[in-house]
């Protein structure tokens, strides 16, 4: 600025100069401050809303991080639920097996004894998968809430016994946008099997207190709804009635149905042949086996109270039970009516707790799905907080380097110009 | 003959004046403050004679000292201008310097703490995760405490350069009044005590530098300085005194101020607006303004983050089935005291807390609070008043209109931060409250959250609140009835039917201060009950986890959410350093284009000096030959006499 009417004092000369060259040196460590740290952002002064951008980024990537981690131990404990069914599962499998095979005439009473002991074991190994815990001790089944071990087995000495407790809340939590829940609806999955057909139940009614010369063998297959619009929902009684003649070698009975509700009849006087359907109201069951005169089944429909549905457990020690002549500890024969009876009943029951454990399962395993998504999800979200984390604060390498190269070049013009002027003095030239 | 004697005489002394006076000059080309000085001469008068008048030489009038007022005046106030500016920048680098972002920064550290309830909510036994929760907690107090620790320092060291300024004003004055009396002492004797107006003029710089001044010349050649526009510091040869103390009106501000003592009248207080320029008003103006909104914004920091804490957490339930106790300790607001009243504060809504100090005004018709901040004002009849989340009230005295009071809720909060728990079994992280679903249930229901909240929260009855849903009316798709009826039901929609309620999956439904979110599509009649937490479950609960988790995107500072509070706070105090150094640099360059232009006028240019000693050391040998051939030819003639 200085022109030909403007004085220059030389002490305010140099201090201008030396002020200048401070400058150009100052903003050159700033790069290089700039450049070493990779930052353009060093300072919040330097560009608040861009160091607050930053910031707030930093923040929402470590909350991922934390939800990301939350989220693995909630896939880990998943997987191990997930897990834990498909062993239940195969547990069960097992456990039909063995009903199945007891079930072959071929085996005796006996041999019945036998495979009733090892069903006991598979069903305590089931039970202990129920209450398992995950790394941190935390229930797997424990649905909106439980005790350590959610479920419970006593013999409180009413029937059924042993029966079996879900010590927790029904009910499962749902998953969010960046977690899944880390338990399962224990009591949905363990507790809560379809009793027999779901609509009403067959019975064997008591055999007289002076037993018969031969037992009787009549027993029926769980039955079926054939029509639901026809259903009464009244109890109902099947008496079989002797129509031989004495002496006569082949035996030949007739049934009746009464509606034991209404007290009318249903049917009456039909001939009874084993294997065949009998069909009313919107029922149908299949009766196998001989009976003797005055034998009778009994029908009522299922409580439609679900806390009184049985649990897999209890479906189990149906089947266990149902191996042994009713009250004793001895092998049931093959051709026990009771035997037959309670073994249609379990296997059809143990197919229910099969289908009711694959549907947990295949709920881990959509939550396992989700979670994957959520991690995926996640991981772009970070991505992208990164990127706009680097481009609030980050030095764009390239234009920093040709900023310090532009510096770098100034600042040395300005000390070789500068060297160069202040050697020059009239008091060189003064001889 | 001795005319030119006489002549060569008179020539050969100014010129060695003119010479001595531009050796004087490159003598003190690096003096601060000097003004070059030259020689005014003057020719001698002539002597009348037949031919005219014949010359009689040259004569040294004066020796001038070449100087402009109005700039050096300019240079001053721009410099007073500077140091105000680049005080304050300074300071406020520092203060930066406190608030540094990133993961060592004070944000970080609460991030940290609120998300290591994660880990809690997914193992609620793991005494680990608990502990690291109390130890990620006391970090951060801790962090509170010592990023308050640094700003007392910081109050501390400009306490002291504000003192040690006072004292240099006075030095200063006291100096100047006494050159005012040198300067007075030679007014007489006809010719300009260069040196001493030299050094007068550099002692008003300085003081400048300090505080700005104005000055009125005297017809004795003294100099009176006023400070704030009107306040005589100097005035002939007496100097006033100033010293740096607390505001005194209004009382409790905690606000520095600079007061002007002259014997036998009241202290005048000048704030740092008054003052103008120079360092006090830059140190006042980061004291008053800078320091502390940042003690504001990291007080009410503290102040929210402890107080929606504790609250969540003492709805929770802890290990031992007893209910949460305080996280932090709670922090008192400290009351203003003075002999017309006591004004006490509490908070009342954590949340809406806005950082800055409040004045009580007291006037005909009732009570005014001013947020100082923005100097917004609300009116009331009386205390208590609720303003901005605090509760302020009087707990003593009896004002009358005209009372002022300055209150300063968050001043203290940071540094009062401490946890208040030790074990990590009192960490109350499970639900007070359970859901549970019908087991007849045939719909979808899930359950999404379960939470208390500190907003009149009240336990269901020990049977239990139930939700029935049904298919609603047209067009709505489900609703829910709620038997018993809550004492503070969900927002009614009016054109349900009186207490049925639309529901929408994923939506919070609040009831009696709790809250519970659904999801999935339930079948009419399907149900779920909210009860009292079974205390035979809540170990392994980690519902008031999950809540605390939640408070991380609760707005709470001018609508940032919590975990954000921190960002805000940064780039705060970043904008004002910015500000300050934009402020700086440009009063700097003001400044420096100001000292050239007089040094440009008053400053020893050695070149020019150079030509100037070759330019009198001609005119000096000019002389001296003048003097020879006075001599030669008086030679000339005593020989032809002889």
């Amino acid at each position: 600025m200085a022109n030909n009417f403007t004085r220059l004092g030389s002490a305010n000369l140099y201090e201008n100069a030396l002020r200048n060259l401070n400058t150009r040196q100052g903003g050159l460590a700033g790069l290089q401050e700039n450049l070493s740290s990779g930052k353009r952002v060093l300072r919040p002064s330097d560009d608040p809303t861009a160091a607050a951008q930053a910031e707030r980024a930093l923040t929402r990537i470590t909350r991922i991080q934390t939800e990301q981690r939350a989220l693995e131990v909630q896939r880990n404990t998943l997987a191990l639920s997930e897990s834990t069914l498909a062993d239940a599962n195969a547990l069960l499998q097992n456990f039909r097996d063995l009903a199945v095979a007891a079930g072959n005439g071929a085996n005796s009473p006996r041999e019945r004894e036998t495979l009733a002991s090892q069903m006991v074991a598979i069903r305590e190994q089931i039970f202990a998968l129920a209450n398992r815990k995950d790394t941190n001790g935390m229930p797997l089944f424990s649905g909106l809430g439980s005790t350590v071990s959610p479920f419970e087995n006593s013999l409180d000495g009413v029937a059924p016994d042993p029966d079996y407790a879900f010590n927790g809340l029904p009910g499962q939590f749902s998953a969010t946008e960046t977690s899944v829940p880390f338990t399962m609806d224990g009591r949905a999955t363990w507790m809560d099997v379809v009793e027999t057909n779901g609509v009403f139940k067959v019975a064997l009614a008591p055999q007289p207190v002076v037993p018969p010369a031969t037992a009787s063998q009549v027993y029926s297959d769980i039955g079926q709804v054939v029509n639901s619009a026809a259903l009464t929902g009244s109890d109902y009684r099947i008496e079989f009635t002797e129509t031989t003649a004495p002496g006569a070698s082949v035996r030949t009975f007739t049934y009746d149905v009464l509606d034991t509700t209404n007290g009318t009849t249903v049917l009456t006087g039909r001939p009874y042949q084993a294997g065949q359907a009998i069909q009313f109201d919107g029922l149908s069951l299949t009766v196998k086996g001989q009976p003797n005169n005055g034998d009778a089944l009994v029908i009522t429909p299922n409580n439609p109270n679900p806390a009184t549905r049985p649990s897999v457990f209890g479906v189990l020690d149906r089947a266990i039970a149902g191996m042994y002549n009713p009250g004793t500890t001895t092998g049931a024969s093959s051709s026990s009516a009771n035997f037959n009876h309670e073994l249609a009943i379990s296997l059809a029951q143990i197919d229910t707790s099969l289908e009711q454990l694959q549907r947990s399962r295949s709920a881990a395993g959509d939550l396992l799905n989700r979670a994957d998504r959520i991690s995926d999800n996640q991981e772009l979200r970070s991505i992208q907080l990164e990127d706009d984390r680097s481009k609030a604060e980050d030095l764009d390498m390239i234009k920093g380097l040709s900023d310090f190269q532009n510096q770098q070049t100034g600042y040395e013009a300005a000390l070789k110009s500068y060297a160069q002027i202040q050697k020059l003095s009239l008091f060189n030239f003064i001889g | 003959m001795s005319g030119l004697l006489n002549v060569g005489a008179r020539a050969l002394l100014a010129n060695q004046v003119a010479l001595q006076t531009a050796g004087n000059n490159i003598a003190n080309v690096n003096t601060p403050g000097y003004s070059r000085q030259a020689v005014q001469l003057q020719t001698t008068p002539g002597q009348f004679t037949g031919g005219g008048f014949i010359g009689k030489g040259v004569d040294v009038v004066t020796i001038v000292r070449l100087h402009s007022e109005f700039l050096t005046r300019q240079a001053a106030l721009a410099g007073s201008v500077q140091a105000s500016d680049t005080v304050r920048a300074e300071k406020l680098r520092q203060l930066e310097d406190v608030f540094l972002g990133g993961t060592s920064g004070l944000g970080a550290s609460i991030n940290d703490m609120m998300n290591a309830f994660s880990d809690v909510a997914n193992a609620p036994t793991d005494l680990t995760a608990r502990t690291v929760v109390l130890t990620r907690a006391d970090e951060t107090a801790a962090r509170f405490r010592s990023y308050a620790a640094r700003l007392d320092e910081l109050q501390l060291s400009v306490r002291t350069q504000l003192d040690e300024a006072a004292a240099s004003i006075n030095s200063l004055a006291t100096r100047i009044a006494a050159v005012n009396d040198q300067i007075a002492a030679v007014q007489g004797r006809g010719q300009p005590p260069n040196d001493l107006l030299d050094h007068r003029d550099q002692l008003v710089r300085e003081l400048n530098t300090y505080v700005q001044t104005t000055s009125v010349p005297a017809d004795d050649g003294s100099l009176g300085i006023f400070i704030g526009g009107s306040q005589p510091l100097v005035l002939g040869t007496t100097a006033a005194q100033v010293s740096v103390d607390s505001v005194t009106t209004p009382p409790g501000s905690g606000d520095l101020a600079l007061f002007f003592n002259r014997l036998g009248a009241p202290p005048v207080q000048f704030s740092e607006g008054a003052l103008g320029g120079g360092q006090v008003a830059g140190l006042l103006s980061f004291h008053n303004d800078d320091l502390s909104e940042a003690g504001n914004m990291l007080g009410r920091m503290a102040l929210a983050i402890s107080t929606t804490v504790n609250a969540q957490h003492r709805l929770g339930v802890d290990l031992d089935n007893q209910p949460g106790g305080d996280f932090f300790t709670p922090i008192t607001l400290p009351s203003t005291v003075t002999p017309a009243g006591t004004i006490a504060m509490t908070v009342n809504d954590a949340t809406r807390l806005s950082a800055s100090d409040y004045e009580i005004r007291y006037t005909a018709t009732g009570v005014d609070v001013v947020r100082l901040s923005d100097n917004r004002v609300s009116s009331f009849a009386a205390l208590p008043a609720d303003v901005d989340g605090l509760t302020f009230d009087l707990t003593a005295g009896a004002p009358v209109p005209g009372d002022r009071f300055v209150v300063r809720p968050f001043s203290q909060a940071a540094a009062a931060l401490q946890t208040a728990l030790s074990s990590p079994r009192d960490l109350a992280m499970a639900n007070p409250i359970q859901a549970q679903l019908s087991l007849s249930n045939t719909g979808g229901l899930a359950v999404n959250s379960l939470q208390a909240t500190p907003d009149n929260f009240a336990l269901p009855p020990a049977g239990g609140l139930q939700l029935t849903f049904a298919n609603g009316p047209a067009p709505y798709g489900v609703t829910y009835t709620i038997t018993p009826a809550p004492t503070t039901p969900p927002t009614q929609d009016p054109a349900l039917p009186a207490g049925t309620y639309e529901y929408k999956p994923g939506a919070t439904i609040a009831i009696d201060g709790w809250q519970i979110s659904l999801k999935g599509i339930p079948n009419p009649g399907d149900s779920i009950t909210v009860a009292p937490a079974d205390p035979a479950f809540t170990a392994r609960n980690g519902g008031n986890a999950n809540a605390l988790l939640g408070l991380r995107d609760v707005a709470m500072f001018d609508g940032a959410a919590m975990t954000d509070g921190y960002a805000g706070l940064m780039s705060q105090v970043g904008t004002r350093m910015q500000g300050a150094e934009f402020a700086a640099e440009v009063s700097t360059t003001i400044a420096a284009n100001l000292e050239r232009d007089r040094s440009g006028v008053s400053g020893v240019n050695l070149d020019e000096e150079a030509a100037k000693l070759i330019q009198y050391q001609q005119a000096y040998q000019a002389s001296a030959k003048m003097i020879q051939i006075a001599q030669s030819i008086f030679d000339t003639l005593i020989q032809g006499l002889t």
